[in-house]
């Protein structure tokens, strides 16, 4: 059993502090996948649970062990890096097998897991082969053997998939998700890609500049995110945003208007908005349907008809840019105006800070 | 025209070789085949007799069988100093690449200074008599070591930094102690660097005649470069014996080569490609 628990965890290169203050709890068995812009520390904050990393301030737990000054071969972890590091010289077998022979494993336990994991990974007849003689699929999943003969209590991935291609990365999603199930250790994920974000985990941490910006589920992430860095950075297209401020209150439903928008309706129960208020309005481009009174009014751009659906580019007045994506197929022609509505459950304000503002 | 050209070139190139390595070969392999009279002409005639056998048993026998003792301690000497040379130049190598710290300038421009500075022999054998180490195997093992050091580190220190961090990291995580590091994963990686290593200091010091002159007299010392001066004095030389050591002391370093030639070749090619 191993949750992990991060408190108040800092890391500074020289005087550049690259992670700012990290608190998060997983629990034993949750897959967890950090996102963020390049750069945020997702690697750094993964390699300072791996021990690759010295840590300079705060506390690590891993199970109920404070783990800050424990060597990465006794934190009972293993990773599978981006690049896979397969050891060259190796076979697969020994590959696999390298951390069990350091660890002076019995030959016939050595070979009994190490042929369990093959198995698993369906790459049995590899393992007479070089890493040189793989494809990025098959190295993968080496790198995944190697991690699962270790049988760590907590499993860390960097990027594992961004070397694949796109089709073939499905499937290894797929295969991480099922492992997952099989084995079911925790599971530390960094990765870019939305979509291996929001299909994988059980709770998102979202990373900008070396503080976490949210943690949730990823619908909760995407219906309801904690500030604009979050409702930006999930979901995908990105979310438009227009500055508005509030026009009324009444009821649950607050009426705002700026430069580009006039009276959209947002329902919002706790009232936390006062007419007169500076406020962000954010709207999902999937959210953004047409009608003839529209309250969204602006000019087409580009169009892709993808038949489906339809994403239109739309110049608002000031020149604000935003993206609708219409349902079925629609003929907009370049240079017309569109008017558009939002359902004002989906609609989202922010407050001059940035944060949402609470439904 | 250009497959024309590139023939020619190719042909001079071979005719250059020939000129420059193979005949000075073949001149020393006819004179080894001769008599005293014939080989005192020294020119490059057709040997009159088969004297090849009369000539390696004269020079093996000579002083006592000197050349059975240089044989053993030349060998002695190569092979250790050459195993210290690629462990020790390794580590150093890896550890340089690797681990950035503010001495790092300093330590480089040591081992370059150590390239450079000619090694001054006077104190050298002065230390030597202190530690009680003048005119002894072990003592000329280090200090084969101590020069040749700075070359192999260079060589080493290149390479290191062509094997990925992750590799290290991986083995880290898997489980590996610092040596274990070393000596499974990154040692047997720089194997390319390793087999240059090996062929060019075990060449070169076999074939080392002026530090064992310094560091390491007396017969019982004596070395195969110094069994050279058992045939060469001021009044008489004994051509085909001389000629004859010659061939017999350059049979090791052509073996090394010959055996490492086909993984020279490869270790060039290997990190080629990235697959
Ligand atoms: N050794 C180092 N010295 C100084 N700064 C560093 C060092 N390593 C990383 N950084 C900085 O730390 C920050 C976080 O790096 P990190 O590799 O964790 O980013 P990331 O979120 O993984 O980005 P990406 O998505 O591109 O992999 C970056 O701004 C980087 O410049
Ligand atoms: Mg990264």
């Amino acid at each position: 059993m191993a949750g992990l628990e991060l408190k108040q965890l800092r890391k500074n290169y020289g005087k550049v502090e690259v992670i700012k203050g990290i608190d998060l709890t997983i629990e034993h068995g949750e897959f967890v996948v950090f996102v963020g812009p390049s750069g945020c520390g997702k690697s750094t904050l993964l390699r300072m649970i791996a021990g690759l990393e010295d840590i300079s301030g705060g506390e690590l737990r891993i199970g109920d062990k404070v783990v800050n000054a424990v060597e990465p071969r006794d934190r009972g972890i293993a990773m599978v890096f981006q690049s896979y590091a397969l050891y060259p010289h190796m076979t697969v077998y020994d590959n696999v097998g390298f951390g069990l022979k350091l660890a002076r494993t019995p030959k016939e336990v050595r070979d009994q897991k190490i042929r369990e994991a093959a198995r698993i990974l369906q790459m049995e007849h590899l393992l007479d082969r070089k890493p040189s003689q793989l494809s990025g699929g098959q190295r993968q999943r080496v790198a995944i053997g190697r991690a699962i003969v270790r049988q760590p209590e907590v499993f860390l991935f960097d990027e594992p998939l961004s070397n694949l291609d796109a089709a073939l990365r499905v499937d290894m999603r797929m295969e991480i998700s099922k492992l997952h199930n099989d084995l079911g250790a925790t599971m530390i994920y960094v990765t870019h890609d939305q979509v291996e974000a929001m299909t994988l985990a059980d709770k998102i941490v979202v990373l900008d500049g070396g503080v976490v910006q949210q943690v949730g589920a990823p619908i909760e992430l995407y219906q309801r995110p904690a500030n604009l860095f979050v409702a930006g950075f999930i979901g995908s297209p990105k979310m438009n945003f227009v500055s508005v401020s509030a026009d009324s209150v009444s009821g649950d439903i607050a009426t705002v208007s700026g430069p580009d928008v006039v009276g959209v309706p947002v329902t919002l129960p706790s009232r936390k908005v006062a007419p007169g208020d500076k406020l962000t309005l954010g709207v999902r481009p999937h959210d953004l349907v047409v009608a003839a009174s529209g309250s969204i009014v602006g000019r087409v751009g580009l169009v892709e008809r993808l038949g489906n659906e339809t994403i239109v580019n739309l110049e608002l007045p000031s020149g604000a840019s935003w993206l609708a994506v219409l349902e079925g197929d629609q003929a907009l022609k370049r240079g017309e105006s569109l008017a558009l509505d939002v359902d004002p459950a989906k609609a989202l304000l922010f407050d001059d800070a940035g944060q949402a503002i609470p439904r | 025209m250009k497959k024309r050209a590139s023939i020619i070139g190719g042909a001079a190139a071979i005719a250059a070789t020939f000129v420059v390595f193979v005949i000075p070969f073949i001149f020393i392999v006819l004179m080894a085949f001769k008599d005293r009279q014939q080989s005192a002409l020294r020119d490059f005639s057709w040997p009159t007799g088969f004297h090849l056998w009369e000539n390696v048993f004269e020079v093996v026998k000579t002083r006592n069988w000197m050349m059975i003792t240089a044989f053993i301690n030349s060998s002695i000497i190569t092979v250790v100093s050459v195993t210290l040379l690629v462990i020790f130049a390794a580590m150093v190598g890896y550890v340089l690449a690797r681990r950035r710290t503010r001495w790092n300038g300093l330590i480089e421009f040591l081992i370059l200074a150590g390239l450079m500075v000619p090694p001054a022999v006077v104190p050298t054998i002065w230390l030597l008599q202190g530690l009680k180490l003048f005119g002894t195997l072990h003592g000329m093992i280090l200090v084969e070591v101590a020069y040749n050091l700075p070359f192999s580190i260079i060589l080493y220190r290149a390479f290191v930094s062509t094997i990925p961090r992750d590799l290290d990291e991986a083995a880290i995580i898997d489980g590996a102690r610092p040596l274990d590091v070393f000596f499974r994963v990154v040692l047997p990686l720089l194997w390319p660097v390793t087999v240059t290593n090996i062929v060019v200091q075990s060449v070169g010091i076999f074939n080392d005649f002026t530090n064992p002159l310094y560091y390491l007299p007396g017969n019982a010392n004596a070395t195969v470069q110094l069994t050279l001066y058992n045939f060469q004095s001021q009044f008489s030389t004994a051509y085909n014996l001389l000629f004859t050591n010659i061939l017999l002391i350059t049979i090791p370093p052509l073996l090394v080569f010959l055996f490492f030639n086909r993984q020279i070749v490869a270790g060039m090619t290997a990190g080629a490609v990235k697959g």
